[in-house]
């Protein structure tokens, strides 16, 4: 009985806990960049782009050396190390999975912000009813740091002519 | 062309691919059926096989044995994440490297910045059958299978809303420190499943008992009582939160 296997000419399984290429879904990333953080070799990039408002998730699978920690740290679950295995080329382009996201507009000046609408839905989907006035968070949340600055400003002078400092 | 002669050269890998390489040559994946054989010269050699982010001490050693190489079919190929792009030593002191900016995609570093690479074989190291993959795409008798992407705005999906995604998070972090993430988050998946399917208190502990009764790993019965435990002392410190702010603000119930 021969023991060599066939591999090329048939088609191969990886076991389920195989750690192989990443993959990000698209339809669950909210681009927070935690992956890029917490990425040793930094083989997931986070670069803004204010002047275009979108944000690219760079993944580059010819750096990923699948220590899964993406895995561990991503808040929805985008980004699984799924048990393919086939990833050689001759182009490096073929390694590169991008996600572009849409940055979200500040209320206040209109400019983009340094975070993405998605962050702003998931935010406000983690609040539970009943502890925090969910409306009026939804109605002060875009807003860019220099808005918020300046709303903590003139909040606080407010404070103080109500006490009659 | 028909068998690949191959040079196998380590220029300062971890050893992680190279003992891989070794995998590859015995009976059990045998590579030779591939025509390929390991060359002790790389004057007989076609193909240089390369492992490792490419030192400096390394970098003058790679060179000669390149040039030594009969100059017509002359390949490169890069095996493991770290002759492909850097891998982990991206920014090691040792390495030769140019500087860059680090923004830039595809991710520039280790032996493909100094040798023209024809295939790369990234993994960390690669299985024995990412390298036969990889060889046999050299040879064409397998079809590429990764593509490049790039991802637009589209459909967004959150998975749960509300009280059910606050109780998420808060379970999230309990479960990794109990079972670590890979068996706890796709428990806690379940878990959450039958919280969103059941109906009322009683409905959600009779079918967490089931679940707990038809699981066969103990580590996993282990990890959903803890999980509904922790899902009734989340419970109750909303119920404690929402108690005290009515008995401050005065709502009506």
């Amino acid at each position: 009985m021969p023991v060599t296997k066939a591999y090329p000419f048939e088609p191969e399984e990886a076991p389920p806990e195989y750690r192989g290429i990443p993959r990000i879904d698209p339809v669950l990333c909210i681009g927070c960049g935690a992956c890029a953080n917490a990425c040793p070799p930094n083989a997931i990039l986070r670069i803004d782009d204010p002047q275009n408002g979108t944000r690219r998730i760079v993944l580059d699978v010819g750096r990923c050396i699948r220590c899964a920690r993406c895995e561990e740290v991503c808040p929805t679950g985008a980004v699984r190390l799924t048990t393919e295995f086939e990833a050689a080329t001759d182009d490096r382009g073929d390694h590169v999975e991008v996600v572009e996201l849409g940055l979200a507009r500040c209320r206040g000046c209109g400019k983009y912000t340094h975070y993405t609408e998605r962050q702003v839905e998931k935010v406000l989907s983690l609040i539970p009813r009943g502890i925090l006035d969910f409306d009026r968070v939804r109605e002060k949340l875009p807003l860019c740091s220099e808005c918020k600055l300046k709303l903590t400003v003139l909040n606080a002078t407010k404070f103080g002519e109500v006490d009659g400092l | 062309m028909k068998s690949l002669w191959v040079f196998h050269v380590n220029t300062g890998a971890c050893n992680g691919c190279d003992i891989e390489i070794l995998d590859v040559l015995t009976p059990y994946y045998d590579i030779e059926r591939l025509g390929v054989k390991l060359v002790p010269t790389p004057r007989h050699a076609h193909a240089l096989l390369v492992t490792g982010p490419l030192t400096r001490q390394a970098y003058h050693a790679a060179k000669m044995a390149y040039e030594a190489m009969p100059p017509k079919p002359r390949i490169v190929i890069a095996v493991g994440t770290c002759a492909c792009s850097g891998g982990i030593f991206h920014d090691s002191y040792a390495l030769r490297r140019e500087y860059r900016e680090s923004l830039e995609y595809p991710l520039k570093g280790g032996t493909s910045e100094f040798l023209p690479v024809h295939l790369y074989i990234p993994g960390c190291p690669p299985r024995p059958e990412e390298i036969l993959y990889g060889v046999a795409l050299l040879k064409n008798i397998v079809e590429k299978k990764i593509r490049g992407e790039l991802f637009r705005e589209g459909t967004f999906v959150l998975p749960r809303e509300s009280f059910n995604a606050w109780v998420e998070v808060l379970l999230r972090a309990r479960i990794r420190k109990e079972l670590g993430y890979f068996d706890g988050y796709s428990l806690l998946k379940r878990f959450m499943e039958l919280v969103e399917s059941s109906e009322s208190k009683e409905e959600l502990e009779k079918l967490v008992e089931k679940a707990i009764n038809d699981e066969g790993d103990s580590r996993l019965r282990y990890g959903l009582e803890k999980l509904y435990s922790y899902y009734l002392e989340v419970v109750r410190t909303y119920e404690g939160i929402l108690a005290a702010k009515r008995a401050i603000i005065g709502l009506p119930k």
